[in-house]
Parts: structure tokens; sequence; C-alpha cells
């Protein structure tokens, strides 16, 4: 049974565990994804990786492919150039990337060649036979070391240098002097690895060109169909109305769907060429290897403050190590994502931070993996950082914590970053999850466990999210602005189609956008068939990323269905005779002011608009294209109880509690879903998951052997609950969910660790906290 | 990923006959353990195709073989160089043969490699005893076909 019910509140549809409606196909093992496609006469495209990590291509030679039966191309970046296809634009439109090599190879596992052929088989073998000849360069893999520009990544550019820019927000001066003039300071390196959403589906398209028409049909793993339809028009040339993007069911996205990759450009070119449609499915090493990274943040955190604890300033410096490319899926003004919420959930009267990204020979990215852009990085920064302060003062965490909270009556909060918090009252909060974890017991245990010489640790983080990217003022990709959209149909008989420019990927729309509408019109969610990914059908959005669809798409469903129902009721008026003023929407009814046994339902409303009408327009549909006023602002507050084996260096989770405030709950059991989910994320990347290379370039993690993907044997039990402070800009309060347990929870597993290893003077481990490294540590903590 | 190794044989062969062995390729490429084909170029150089089995990685490496004989006589480079399996090895070894003087030879061995792609990651655990064992074999493998060959 959920733990996250909403408050009672005599609702339609709204704030109720309704079963999805998806998972009755995904069970019974019916979900159509890209790879069940298979189309006439249909090739398959497989693609040529380098070895090398930096090395010129001397030579390709493509005749013992071209020999192998079954293989009818091996497409290269010569071939790319002559229809102007060699580079494309990344995500903001701030740098070029590679389809395939161009003259030298950046990081190791990059597209070289693709090989299409009859059949998977026929391709696989023609990559083995691809002969490419390399002259090996000097890798670098460290940012620290590209800083200094000995060795170039990219000679290409104009600017020759690893440096690829700087950005800053805040008042630089006026915070070091606050931080240097303050009783207790505190200046730590925490490092935000490298890991990769790794989603269960790999990315794969079909492009199927149909000479006869001049329309480019593309199946594709794509968490922004609309986006990457006008992507693939802008660099193709070809007309967008003959580009048809199609997006099927998605086995998970959390942000690697969302950039255009080789294997999509390369699909959609030979099927122009062929006149074939052509499949390409990525292995998972194509996956972990080639496909957008996330975070790959070194953050130098500096914290002032009063020797009660009171904090007085926040400086954040980072290097960011951005791979092969400029890639990094952000808005177009924000380089560095909302990294600005790095103050957290703190009062800080002053802050400052900078960031300076730099190539390195790796692969690029720096994708929001479940996360709203670059926050799960500066939440883990923040978190970090206050346990250190709390050290350096000494005082408990939950205390200093609760001494620096943003209040409840200073909402709305103006942060010293720019960020303007909608709504929360972090106190209640967190003190719910202190009295339901049983905080003091728990230190008593510890205090008495310590005694013993075990090594016990509670980890605390009361982080804040900056979500539903956002008001089109500020928040655009490639020029185009930030907004979403829905459409809703209501057919006669009272049942419909709703269609949004989201698109999920496991996250429970067709539930969930039917209840918000349910609840909006008084109709059954049941009836209601919620339609996303096709561009031909559904109104132009932005896509599912970075917490944005229930903040935005979600709004935008609101105010539609609230079109609908305006329409309603004049039709409603018309049926039952009454003038328009006196009609009003009581108990999911219209009603006629004064006359409660005077009523019509929607659902009669419905057939009336079709049979009807009166002097009203026939029919019941309405569209509407929301631009958010502000983004929101969930938050919650996870605590960790683990114990570490001293002798072994193993840590074992023994509670994780997880107080979330979304706002309004749209589906308290698809909360609760989502939260279960980004906490194993949040588990994996603390204890499991790094895209490791060695000083050669080679990156480590491959596959799944060796990047690890937590299943419910290795996963801890989860408790959760939660709290609401619904936004007050959202039509129905909401701010989204699914990427707060994983931005907010690798803080706490990891200062769990640090707590529980208080006792031997270790102060700080970088992620994943191994058993091996975690027991190195210990030893070199004994030898100290 | 660097890989380094070393090791020591005793063959009961005379330095001549051990000195032919080593500058024939055709004999050189049989002492290859998994060898599925080896074609010889010219005197000192040939191609090997091997199969290579390293944890999850399963396939054929198709690899040039240079030998490069020391102008002193008592030296003999072998240059390895070649890919498959999306990896590239780059790997420099050498004998040092010493003429016992009682119709047998020493031959101190050593070798470095380069590793790039699947086989230095996916296989970074096992490579090193991996590789070990295929060039203590081929050097094995030299010592036991020249003391049959002279026995």
């Amino acid at each position: 049974m959920s733990t996250i019910e909403a408050p009672p509140n005599g609702r339609h549809s709204m704030g109720k565990s309704m079963k999805r409606k998806e998972d009755a196909r995904f069970v019974a093992g019916k979900g159509r994804y890209i790879d069940d496609i298979v189309l006439p006469n249909m090739l398959y495209m497989a693609i040529v990786h380098s070895a090398y990590p930096h090395a010129r291509i001397v030579k390709i030679d493509k005749d013992a492919a071209l020999a192998t039966p079954g293989v009818l191309a091996v497409i290269t970046a010569d071939d790319l150039a002559g229809v102007g296809l060699a580079w494309i634009p990344t995500f903001h439109g701030y740098d070029k990337q590679m389809v395939l090599a161009v003259g030298k190879v950046l990081y190791q596992y990059q597209e070289v060649a693709a090989v299409i052929a009859t059949s998977r088989a026929a391709a696989a073998d023609g990559v083995e036979l691809v002969e490419v000849e390399y002259e090996q360069l000097e890798p670098v893999v460290d940012p620290f070391v590209a800083k200094t520009d000995k060795t170039l990544v990219r000679e290409d550019r104009e600017n020759k240098t690893n440096h690829i820019y700087h950005w800053e927000v805040g008042k630089r001066e006026e915070t070091t002097a606050a931080i240097q003039g303050s009783d207790v300071k505190i200046n730590e390196r925490v490092w935000f690895q490298r890991c990769h959403p790794a989603p269960l589906e790999p990315c794969g398209c079909v492009a199927d060109m149909n000479p006869a028409t001049g329309t480019l049909t593309l199946y594709m793993t794509s968490q922004a169909p609309h986006a990457h339809r006008t992507v693939v028009s802008l660099v193709t040339g070809i007309p967008e109305d003959k580009i048809h993007v199609i997006s099927p069911d998605i086995g998970g996205g959390f942000g690697n769907k969302v950039p255009v990759y080789a294997g999509y450009v390369c699909a959609a070119v030979a099927s122009i060429v062929t006149g074939h449609p052509v499949k390409w499915i990525e292995t998972r090493t194509e996956n972990l290897t080639t496909t957008g990274f996330a975070r790959d943040y070194h953050m130098d955190v500096e914290i002032g403050a009063t020797k009660e604890g009171k904090v007085t300033g926040l400086k954040v410096t980072t290097v960011a190590d951005h791979g092969a490319f400029d890639a990094a899926a952000d808005p177009t003004k924000y380089p560095a994502g909302m990294f600005g919420i790095c103050t957290g959930s703190y009062d800080f009267p002053i802050a400052f931070t900078e960031l300076d990204a730099y190539f390195t020979n790796k692969a690029p990215g720096g994708v929001a993996y479940r996360c709203s852009f670059r926050v799960t990085e500066a939440s883990y920064a923040i978190e970090r950082g206050m346990d250190m302060l709390a050290l350096a003062v000494g005082i408990d965490p939950a205390e200093l914590r609760l001494k620096n909270f943003v209040r409840k009556e200073q909402f709305p909060y103006a942060s010293p970053l720019g960020f303007v918090y909608d709504s929360g009252d972090y106190h209640t909060t967190f003190n719910k999850a202190l009295e339901k974890i049983g905080y003091k017991e728990l230190r008593k245990e510890q205090a008495e466990k310590r005694e013993r010489g075990e090594l016990m640790g509670i980890g605390i983080s009361t982080f804040t999210e900056v979500v539903g990217a956002g008001p089109s003022k500020h928040f655009d990709i490639m020029g185009i602005k930030m907004f979403d959209s829905a459409e809703i149909r209501i057919h006669p008989t009272g049942s419909g189609i709703v269609r949004t420019g989201t698109k999920s990927q496991g996250q429970g729309h067709e539930t969930t956008w039917a209840q918000i509408v349910a609840e909006e019109l008084g109709l059954d969610p049941q009836t209601l068939l919620v339609e996303e990914g096709d561009t031909d059908t559904a109104p132009y959005g932005l896509g599912t990323y970075a917490s944005r669809s229930t903040p935005v798409a979600g709004a935008a469903l609101a105010m539609a269905a609230r079109r609908v129902r305006e329409k309603a009721r004049n039709i409603a008026a018309h049926v039952m005779e009454a003038p328009l003023d006196d009609v009003e929407w009581v108990d999911y009814k219209f009603q006629v002011k004064g006359v409660p046994e005077k009523t019509v339902t929607m659902k009669e409303i419905a057939f009336a608009a079709y049979t009807n009408p009166g002097p009203n327009e026939p029919g019941l549909e309405a569209t509407y294209y929301y631009d958010p006023p502000n983004l929101t602002f969930p938050y919650g507050a996870y605590i960790a109880v683990v114990d570490v084996d001293k002798e072994t260096g193993e840590t074992k989770v023994r509670r994780f509690l997880a107080i979330d405030d979304c706002g309004t709950v749209i589906n308290p059991m698809i909360v609760e879903g989502q939260i279960h989910g980004g906490l194993t994320e949040g588990f994996a990347i603390a204890f499991m998951q790094e895209i490791a290379y060695d000083e050669q370039g080679n990156n480590l993690q491959p596959n799944f052997t060796e990047y690890l993907v937590p299943t419910s044997l290795e996963s801890p039990h989860w408790e959760t609950d939660s709290t609401c402070n619904p936004s007050p800009h959202h039509p129905i309060g909401a701010k989204g969910v699914g990427e707060s347990p994983n931005v907010g929870s690798p803080a706490a597993f990891v200062n769990a660790v640090m707590d529980a290893l208080k006792p031997l003077g270790i102060k700080s481990i970088d992620m994943p906290l191994t058993r091996d490294k975690v027991w190195r540590a210990i030893q070199e903590a004994k030898k100290a | 990923m660097n890989l380094s190794w070393q090791g020591h044989e005793d063959v009961g062969a005379p330095f001549g006959a051990l000195w032919a062995f080593i500058n024939d390729p055709d004999s050189v490429a049989n002492c290859v353990p998994d060898l599925i084909e080896a074609v010889v170029q010219d005197a000192r150089h040939f191609e090997a195709t091997v199969k290579v089995g390293v944890g999850p990685v399963k396939g054929k490496l198709k690899l040039k073989i240079e030998l490069e004989p020391q102008a002193d006589g008592k030296r003999m480079n072998l240059k390895i160089s070649g890919g498959g399996l999306g990896s590239v090895v780059d790997l420099m070894a050498g004998a040092d043969i010493k003429d016992n003087g009682d119709s047998t030879t020493s031959l101190d061995w050593s070798g470095t490699a380069t590793m790039r792609g699947a086989i230095a990651s996916v296989a970074g655990r096992v490579i090193d005893a991996q590789a070990l064992r295929v060039i203590t074999t081929t050097f094995a493998n030299v010592r036991e076909r020249c003391n049959s060959s002279s026995g």
C-alpha cells in the first residue's frame, strides 16, 4: 500500500492510486518498442567504433567489408560531408559535433563508419572487416591536465584551447569577503563522478524515407520527438512537414534519449540513399560508451559560518569535464544548467558560483540524468558541504540544517543566485523525517556502537530541486521556447483523447494525464486515451526530461481542460435553458445556481456538443500552450542509516527514509514508484557506478558486467512519506517528483558513510563508495 | 592499459639450432597458442589470426608480427600489432639468448604491451594473467620444439 497519500480532498480523480493504464500491455509483453518495428525490405545498420581515444585517421579501407555477403554500403564522414552532414550542432547550439569521425577520433568507441546490410548479422560481420589505419595521438583524460592545453583535443575549433567556457553567477568579491570574515570556514573538493543513465532499452531508430512521397518517417527512441523533428529539418534541409517522428514505447530514458546521436543521422542518410527502411539498434556497450553521460563535476565548496553555525556565505568553483564535444544538454542561456540551485534549502545571505568547462578525450554528454539540468551536482555539493560544515562547527548536522533553512514565511524566497523558490516548509518536512526515523534514538545507538568500536552512520540530505523548464523569457533550446502543450478532444459518448508534447518513458503519463483531465472535467479517467510521441498528431512540445512534464505539460492539460469546461458551460446553459451566468461547476457537474436538482454531467454535455449544441460551435475540444510563469521547487528530507564493516569495507544500508514534498500529488502510487526508482539509481551512483577511464583513455565500464545496475536483491528497503506544499503558480499545484530521489539521495548515502567513518578521522571519499575504496580508506586511517 | 612480463627458459638445444628456429617465421608462428591461421609474408614478417577468450570477450585477433634479430646475434625482438573485437594491441617482446657451452641455451625474455578497447576494459581484471599465459606458452613451445628437434 502506498505511503504517499494525498490529503483527503474529496477529489474526483486526482490524488488517487489508480493503477497504471499502460501496464496492461507492458506486463503482457505487448509493449511496442523500436526493435519491435519491422518494415518490408528493411536494412540494418551497425557501427564501426574506434579503439583509440585520440588518433588521426590515416585510411579507412571498406573493400573487405563491401565484399561481405549482404553488405550494401559503408558510410564514412567523407560520404556524410557530401550531403552536408559530417557535423551537426550540439544540443544548445554552441558547439558542433562529428557524426562520424572527421580526420581524427576524439574518444574511445567514437563512431568511425556505418555498415548497411541486408541483415543484422551481415552488418556486424561488415563492421569487423572495415579496416581503419590510425596514427596514435596523446590522449588527455583529466580535465585538470586539459587546462594546460598541452594536448589539444579540438583542432577544428578557432580557439586553440581545451577551455570551452566560463560561467558565473552571484557576487564574487562580497561572497569571498563574507567567507573570509567568518568564524568558521570550510573549503573541500567534492567530485560527482561521471556516470551514465543506462536505460535498459538502448537507443535506436528505424529511418524510412518514402521515395514516392518524399516523407522521412523516423521511429526513434526520443524523449523529445518535436524537438528532434525540428533539428532534423534544420540540419538536413528536409521541410518539417516531410519529417514524421514517432517515438513508440520507450524502455527508460533518464535524459539519455534527449540528444541526437550518430546512429540516427546515419540511418536517415542510409534510408534516403537506398530508398529502404534502415534499422539501427545500439548494443549495451555502444550505449554506455558513446551516448550522453551525466555529471563529471569537480566542485570546490567553500562555506562560511558563525561559531554557532549560522551560514554567512557560499562559493562553489567547478571544473566540468565535457568530453570531446560541448554536447551538454542544457538550455541555451544556461550552459551550466541550473547549478545556481547550489544554495539548496538554506538561507545564505550571499553566494557566488563559477564554472569552467573543458574538452577531454572522453565521450561527450552532460545530460540531465534523472534530474533537472545539473541540479544533482549542485545538490550533492551543498549537502556534502553542510555536513562538512557541521563537523567544523562541532554541531549535529540536523541541528545545523534546522538553523539555516529558509523559513516558511520567507516564501516566495529569492535566492542569492537568482531563483525565486515558489513554496515550501522545510522545517516541518525535516522534523517529520527526524521523528519518523527516530533520529535521537539512532544517535544514542550510534554512540553506544562507537563505544564498542562499531561503525554506524546517519546521513542527511535536505535538498531543494528546481524543475519545470521553463518560462519562455529565460528558457529555450536552440531558440525554441520551453513551453509545452496539450490537446483534449471529448467524443460524443464522453470518452476522449488527450495529446501532449511530452513523451513518457515509464513515468505513467497515460494514467496521470488522464487523471488530471478527468479531475477537471468530471469524466472517467479510464475512458480518456492519452497519446504522445507522434509529431503528426500531438501538439508541439519540448518533451519529457528534467522533471518538466508535470510542471509544464501537466499545467497545459489542466488549462486545456478548463477551456473545454468553459465551452461545455455554454452548451450546458443551452441544454438547461438557463442564463450562462447562472451556470456553475459544482461537484464535477454543471448546476443552475440555487437549483441543486437541475444539473447536467460533462458526459451529457459531450453528447449535446455533437447533437444539440444550440447556438454554440459544435464539438468539444481545446488546445493550450502553457508558458510557465516560474519554475517549481520540489524538495525533500532524506535520511540514511548505514553500518560499515571495518574489516571488509562493506556498507549495509540499514534504513533509508525519504520524505518528499512535490506539491499536489496526482497519483500517490505512481509517485511512490518514481521515488523507489530514483532512490535505487541514487543508491547505485553512491555505491557502484562510475564511467571511469584509465590514463590511456580506455573506457573501463563498457557493459553491465562492469557498470553495475542494482536489482531488488542489492537495493535497500525504501521508507517513504510526504508533506504537501502546493506550487502557488501551477494550475493544480503540482511540482514534479520523478527526479527528486536521484537528486537528493546520493548525498544522504555518502554523508551516512562519512558519519560512520568519522571516529577514524576520514572526512571524504569520492563516489562510488565501493567496499574496496572504503576498506582502503580505513586501512590508511589506521596507519595514520 | 600497459602490461609487462618477463621469464626464462632453458632450452636443451645448441645456440645455433635455437637461433635458426626463432629466425623462421613458420616455426615461431606455430608456437603461438590458439593459432587459427598464420600467413608468412617474408623472412621477417607474418600475420597470425588467433583465438581470444578473455572473460566475456571472445573472438579473433588479427596480428601483424615482425621478427627483428639484433646485429650481435644474441637477441631477437618481436614487434606485434593488431586488433579485432573493437580492440587494438601493440606488443614489444624480446629474448636474450645465451650459449651455455654445453649444447644448451638460455633464453631470457621480456615484453611490454599496450591494449586498448574491449580487451582492456572488459577483460581488464584478467587480461594480465591471460596475456602472461599466452607469452609463457609461446616460449615454452619454442623450448619444447627445439628440444625435440635436437633430441
